[in-house]
């Protein structure tokens, strides 16, 4: 905590700390002051001592800020002109707004709670009524809840769950280690007993879950989710996009991306599943040439044709 | 150290000055009267541009005016009281702890999101009892943002039209859109507002906006609407005047992801077998055709005939490709 701050985040912490203390009735003991705003005892030293000798022409002792440390306790006396912080930026209030907005939006949220009120307070001072709307409860919510609570219990649980990628459903007992959101979608991961292995799920492909008796032990350790998990072993298909296909180089994590001189972006890609194949080839149409098809790729566009053709041939 | 704690100390001299200040003072002012400048012109025209820079970077609204009596007239600089404090919001400590554990569960944030600066937002407000630091992982959720969100957030507070180029469907067009609302829904940020050039309500994905968006002067349309439509893009609705209606059966198993995207007022009937049929109004077959292979043969469109027709020609076109 004590590695020197820039001049910026020195003034950044000192248009807040110096009138917080004001509105302390000009004291506040230097203990609370460093927990409230995040820095070292020093830091607030070097930094009060420099605001003592701020002021306006002609710099004589009256024109200046009056702040001090002693062991225990700061003291300040200002000018009417710097009594109030600086107001927030409105990428600062975005950001409170959103955070705040899309913890409201998760079932369960206390809508009339401190978090409620506190929204209700920075969005009428910005005037910002119906400026930004944020919602991440993409999945039903009774699964989510139950996912939430048998997370929290460390209660085993069977959940029904469709296979996007293979274009499956199948019952899976799982140990739920945590659930979060990223990227507008919920994701599960815990233990899949079906797989033996570490899986994550998406909660909107839940259909349903029981909750089972038994508990269990989450790693101490968790890295970072993954929902694009390690596919080292995978088949491997390389794909020329044309313009309009091109977003599939930022919608999806592709290997490679490289943009060809005649505008054609050419990506490969680590297939875990044909179905997934499938959607991406029946979609792009014309807009992707299959380069090169690693093993069962290969035919991948036109088994699905034939597949959904069926339904339209009958 | 000590030349950041010079820097620093300048820097609040400088504000002190403005902020103090009761009519515009001129750059030779400053540099004459606020302690910390060099006397050389240069070096303090340098000096005086980046403390300017930062300060309004930190959010410090420093204004530029004609001073009043000046001939030839100057320019000069001054800080208006009323809108560089924040106003009191009386936030109880409950509520100051409530934003705090919301930044530590929702992540808003990206590479282009300055560091700390919702850190930075709770001292402006008084600071947390318990002011642990935001920690970097495991949170909840969160919500990448990448800069566009805020110039389209404070277009919205301000009022100022946005001047973007956006693209659908491969091609890119110039949009001036009067902005009403930034939305987060699905993993998408939209942007709701009426569009000038089309003269309709219309939402935008951020993501297909180029980087480079021009925000107008401020107050310069009235709005928003009282009813800001949901924020919900559908990008087979995004297309031209005409519009038919597709019929369509997803299978039992999909259908709840079908009600999702394609929205509650267009289902029309739940079969004996589970099935729903659908009638989704269509500006942009190729949006919708691509949205309909997404279900693989869980999907089946019924009407209209020629986008039927179409869909058939289409996946024939595919069918055969693997036969020498």
């Amino acid at each position: 905590m004590s590695q020197k701050l820039t001049a910026r985040e020195t003034l950044e912490r000192a248009l807040a700390i110096v009138p917080w203390i004001a509105a302390q009735g000009g004291t506040a003991s230097v203990e609370e002051v460093c927990r409230r705003f995040d820095l070292g005892v020093d830091q607030l030293s070097s930094c009060l001592a420099t605001v003592s000798m701020v002021g306006v022409y002609p710099y004589t002792p009256d024109a200046l800020l009056e702040a001090f440390v002693e062991p225990d306790h700061v003291y300040v006396n200002l000018p009417e002109y710097f009594r109030r912080p600086l107001r927030l930026t409105p990428t600062q209030t975005f950001g409170l707004i959103a955070a705040g907005r899309a913890l409201l939006s998760v079932p369960g949220a206390d809508t009339d709670g401190p978090l409620a009120r506190a929204l209700a307070k920075i969005v009428s001072m910005s005037g910002a009524e119906t400026a930004v709307a944020i919602d991440i409860d993409t999945a039903p919510s009774g699964i989510l809840m139950s996912l939430q609570a048998a997370t929290a219990d460390l209660r085993q649980i069977e959940i029904e769950y469709y296979t996007f990628a293979r274009d499956v459903w199948s019952f899976r007992v799982v140990d739920p280690w945590r659930v979060q959101a990223l990227e507008g979608n919920w994701y599960l991961e815990g233990f899949c007993h079906k797989a033996s292995a570490t899986r994550v799920f998406r909660v909107d492909r839940i259909r349903a879950i029981t909750v089972l008796g038994s508990g269990f032990h989450v790693p101490a350790e968790l890295p970072p989710l993954d929902v694009f998990p390690d596919d080292a072993g995978l088949p491997r298909i390389t794909l020329d996009l044309a313009p309009a296909g091109a977003w599939v180089a930022t919608q999806y994590p592709v290997e490679s991306s490289l943009l060809l001189d005649d505008g054609t972006t050419r990506v490969t890609l680590a297939i875990t599943a044909g179905a997934w194949l499938e959607r991406l080839l029946l979609r792009l149409g014309d807009d992707a040439t299959v380069v090169n098809a690693g093993p069962g790729l290969e035919h991948a566009r036109a088994r699905a044709s034939r597949r959904v053709l069926q339904r339209y041939l009958k | 150290m000590a030349a950041t704690a010079d820097k620093f100390e300048r820097m609040m001299n400088l504000l002190a000055a403005l902020l103090n200040a009761e009519r515009p003072i001129s750059a030779e002012q400053i540099q004459r009267r606020v302690a910390g400048y060099a006397s050389e012109k240069e070096a303090f025209r340098r000096t005086f541009e980046r403390d300017k820079d930062e300060l309004r970077s930190l959010g410090v609204p420093i204004e530029v005016g004609p001073i009043p009596g000046t001939f030839p007239e100057t320019e000069g600089y001054i800080v208006d009281r009323r809108t560089y404090e924040l106003p009191d919001l009386d936030l109880a400590p409950d509520e100051i702890a409530a934003l705090h554990l919301a930044l530590q569960a929702v992540s808003v944030g990206g590479p282009s999101m300055e560091e700390g600066t919702t850190a930075a937002a709770l001292w402006r407000l008084g600071g947390v009892a318990d002011g642990t630091p935001v920690a970097d992982e495991d949170h909840l959720a969160e919500i990448p943002v990448d800069g566009r969100q805020s110039i389209l957030f404070r277009a919205v507070l301000e009022r100022r039209v946005c001047r973007f180029s956006y693209t659908t469907a491969g091609a890119s067009a110039e949009r001036e859109v009067e902005p009403w609302r930034v939305g987060y829904e699905r993993g998408h940020w939209y942007l709701t507002g009426f569009d000038r050039n089309r003269e309709a309500t219309r939402n935008f994905r951020l993501d297909r906006m180029g980087v480079d968006i021009k925000i107008g002067e401020p107050n310069t349309f009235i709005g928003p609407a009282p009813e800001i439509p949901d924020t919900e893009y559908r990008p087979w609705d995004d297309g031209g005047p005409e519009q038919v209606r597709a019929l369509v059966r997803f299978d039992s198993d999909q259908a709840l992801w079908a009600l999702d995207a394609l929205g509650p007022d267009t289902l029309r009937e739940v079969e004996s077998d589970g099935s729903h049929l659908f009638e989704v109004p269509v500006t942009a077959w190729e949006p919708f055709r691509s949205f309909l292979l997404s279900f693989l043969d869980h999907a089946e469109l019924l009407e209209p005939p020629e986008l039927r027709l179409d869909l058939v020609n289409w996946l024939q076109r595919y069918a055969e490709e693997d036969s020498p």
